[in-house]
């Protein structure tokens, strides 16, 4: 199983200009202000789970962007809802991509509960119609191409490996500034 | 014209694009008379922390978001109103229910009712209560652009009596 970084660098290199990416707390937030992104990003320090929804807003007010969310899986098990509601409102335009790897990995590597979560059948049992596992990083660039062409939103299942030793980066930004840098 | 048609007309006048919503017997009334409008898009949610991230979503990307629920879906926000609209500085307009106080008959409702407006005073958020006998657009309209003045919340507390 790959980890993480692999993925976020191929994720950034597989970016088209009218993209936007709203991350969840935790990791990929950290790590994204480090790395040469070429779109728009609203990164989460905090708030678990307002990742997907945050994206539905944007999505909704902005047809002419495609809105990757960045969530993971302790945070989307906080509020498994948002995909129902990600389903009902239909975005053509809002790609989900979960990062998948059983830990709380901003709050010190803890487990999820270890119930054996189908991400796959959860998201296609919401009313999610493209649902992919992206297994390694050189698949994720022609998998984002077909989310954009889909009909309704995607999610992406990425499995990766935990490392505990991984050296992420603190928060580098604060909120405010975030929110001033964001502009569509 | 009914109440309702006037918080609806004072969420157009306010330039309001999107409104979020878990319903209740009342802001399920609303939510069909904001459906009429051509103007605001409305979102059906499962959770009311949704609604308010749906509705700063909008903010952030150029539209104007609402979030329409019930009082007890406001207890719910209260870590996603610290952790997003407070931390981000975000307008967030809400139209809220007040379930549970004197003019709202059904009973089960009036434990909410006793600690709504002590809880807006406890997480520090501008509310005000409609006042049906003044101008409704008006109140609504003010409170969209408080919440986007201030770069924060706004809470809008409306009874079922007000929609008539």
């Amino acid at each position: 199983m790959t980890s993480r970084k692999p993925f976020l660098d191929a994720l950034v290199a597989a970016l088209a200009a009218d993209d936007v990416v709203v991350s969840c707390l935790g990791a990929n937030a950290r790590w994204l202000p480090h790395m040469s992104v070429p779109v728009p990003v609203f990164a989460l320090c905090d708030s678990m789970s307002a990742a997907v929804p945050l994206a539905l807003g944007m999505a909704l007010s902005r047809a002419d962007r495609h809105v990757i969310a960045l969530e993971g899986d302790g945070s989307l098990l906080m509020s498994p809802n948002v995909l129902a509601t990600l389903a009902a409102a239909r975005p053509s335009n809002l790609t989900v991509i979960l990062w998948v790897n059983g830990h709380y990995e901003s709050s010190g590597g803890q487990a999820l509960p270890s119930a054996p979560v189908d991400w796959v059948a959860l998201a296609r049992a919401s009313g999610i119609g493209r649902v992919t596992v992206v297994d390694e990083p050189g698949a994720l660039a022609p998998a984002l191409a077909a989310a954009r062409g889909a009909e309704g939103p995607a999610v992406l299942v990425l499995p990766i490996a935990f490392d505990p030793a991984e050296e992420i980066p603190p928060y580098s930004e604060r909120p405010e500034e975030i929110r001033a840098r964001f502009r569509l | 014209m009914t109440g309702a048609e006037r918080i609806v007309g004072g969420l157009e006048s306010a330039g309001v694009t999107l409104a979020a919503s878990v319903p209740d017997t009342w802001i399920g009334k609303l939510m069909t008379t904001v459906r009429a409008s051509k103007a605001i898009r409305a979102v059906d949610v499962a959770r009311e922390e949704e609604a308010v991230a749906v509705a700063c979503g909008a903010n952030l990307a150029g539209g104007r978001g609402a979030v329409l629920v019930q009082n007890a879906g406001l207890l719910n926000c209260g870590g996603i109103l610290a952790g997003l609209v407070e931390l981000y500085r975000i307008p967030c307009f809400f139209i809220v229910s007040l379930r549970g106080d004197a003019r709202d008959p059904i009973y089960y409702h009036a434990p909410k009712g006793r600690v709504t407006e002590t809880t807006l005073v406890a997480w520090r958020l501008p509310y005000a209560l409609l006042d049906r006998a003044g101008d409704i657009a008006g109140q609504v309209k003010r409170g969209v652009e408080s919440a986007i003045e201030s770069r924060g919340p706004f809470v809008l507390l409306i009874s079922g009596e007000d929609l008539a």
